[in-house]
């Protein structure tokens, strides 16, 4: 499957960065995650808070759903969660805004070294994939349950 | 709060209230050392460098230590010269600057401090970060005549003929990888290993008994009672310390070595990475 065209926009930026600016380009995105968290009054479908054994700290995944079945991610990290994990998070609540849950789960992984470069991606900096797996996850829990719905409704 | 002057050698500490009255102070260079690789750049402490424990002290083509002219390089880039004192601070309670100054040692560079708590403390008492990155004059640091391995380091051999030769071998990883009931630290299973367990008669001391919540180092007679009254340890003693790639047991070779004053204390980097994987090695289990 081909990236969602808010993701491939934001691989597309950093294709084209040389290691420092792609760098920079990565602290600004981690500045950035304070901003995606959840904010006051909004409601989700499904939440997924738990400490994470990869990232050190509490990761918390929320999932909203628009109308058209499009997903809308907020994610909280605790503070002993790394950079390049936190920049993941805002690129990713940005890059798969409105994207369906289905489609979420056909996302490969292989976008994280073309975004973060080869030398960001290393020993002790692997948890830089794991929010796409945890996003995956609760996009996957979020579709059983609807299946389960589905066939209450019809039994 | 002070450093404890009953520790062996309470200069190679000093407190973040200290740190923050002299970050200007000539002859000292502040040196940040994490392990997440962009927090420097997140902000650091007014004037201090970064050092990457893989990309400035590392040889990635043979897994070993960068030789004595790249030492010198980094140093003289970074205005460091054989009498300035190394202040070293980081994430994590401090792995990576013990490692960070292990590693300096390893070079005989004599004049090396730990800032005590680390990075956490700084960033807890609310004391100021900046991300501007400051340029030193580069200096002429002399190439070291050599990498004092045999002193402080420990290779395969020499921790299998410690354990065959019933020396003290401390295993400073989590009870689980001691016990062999995981292949790889808690927060990190992208780092298995084919085997679980230890190295035979090795001693599990997890890393984490000799610091407090805050990061800082226990006091003196904390310590003596983990190493010396309860293990039985000696001053005299030769130590091997390992973890699984030789951050952890770097911070438990400083406890040893400057809060307790062992002076034969070494750290086996190849650690469980090295030693979980290697063909014909004997493991231990007490599941």
């Amino acid at each position: 499957m081909s990236y969602p065209a808010k993701l491939s926009a934001i691989i597309e930026l950093f294709s084209g960065l040389p290691d420092a600016e792609k760098r920079e380009t990565l602290i600004a995105y981690a500045d950035q995650a304070k901003s995606q968290e959840p904010r006051e009054g909004e409601s989700f479908d499904l939440e997924d808070v738990r400490k994470d054994e990869e990232c050190t700290d509490t990761v918390a995944i929320y999932l909203r759903l628009d109308e058209q079945g499009g997903a809308h991610f907020r994610i909280s990290l605790g503070p002993q969660v790394q950079t390049l994990t936190r920049a993941m998070s805002s690129i990713l609540c940005k890059g798969l805004e409105g994207i369906s849950p289905a489609d979420i789960l056909e996302i490969p992984a292989d976008f994280v070294p073309k975004i973060v470069g080869a030398e960001l991606v290393r020993l002790r900096s692997q948890t830089v994939y794991y929010l796409l797996t945890r996003i995956k996850s609760v996009s996957k829990v979020w579709l059983q349950r609807q299946r389960n719905e589905t066939q209450d409704n019809n039994g | 709060m002070s450093i404890d002057s009953n520790y062996a050698h309470p200069d190679a500490l000093v407190t973040t209230s200290w740190m923050a009255d002299h970050l200007k102070d000539p002859g000292i260079r502040i040196i940040e050392s994490n392990e997440d690789i962009l927090l420097y750049d997140m902000g650091h402490v007014p004037g201090a460098v970064h050092i990457d424990w893989q990309r400035d002290l590392q040889d990635h083509t043979i897994r070993d230590y960068i030789q004595p002219e790249a030492f010198a390089a980094l140093c003289s880039k970074n205005g460091i010269t054989p009498e300035t004192t190394c202040i070293f601070y980081g994430d994590k309670s401090n792995w990576w600057s013990c490692y960070a100054l292990w590693v300096f040692r390893l070079f005989g560079h004599e004049k090396v401090k730990i800032m005590d708590g680390g990075r956490d403390k700084w960033i807890e008492e609310g004391r100021p970060l900046t991300r501007e990155v400051p340029h030193y004059e580069k200096t002429a640091y002399p190439v070291p005549s050599k990498r004092r391995d045999a002193e402080i380091r420990a290779f395969y051999d020499d921790a299998l003929a410690q354990s065959r030769g019933k020396l003290p071998l401390i295993d400073v990883r989590s009870p689980g990888e001691f016990k062999g009931l995981v292949t790889h630290m808690p927060e990190y299973p992208q780092e298995g290993v084919l085997r679980g367990g230890h190295i035979p008669g090795a001693h599990g001391i997890p890393w984490k008994q000799a610091v407090n919540n805050d990061a800082t180092f226990k006091t003196a007679e904390e310590l003596r009672k983990i190493y010396q009254t309860d293990l039985g340890l000696k001053p005299d003693d030769q130590i091997i310390a390992y973890c699984r790639i030789g951050e952890r047991s770097s911070h438990t070779w400083f406890v040893l070595n400057y809060l307790l004053g062992f002076d034969k204390v070494r750290n086996y980097d190849g650690s469980w990475t090295e030693w979980g994987n290697r063909v014909g090695a004997p493991i231990e289990k007490s599941l």
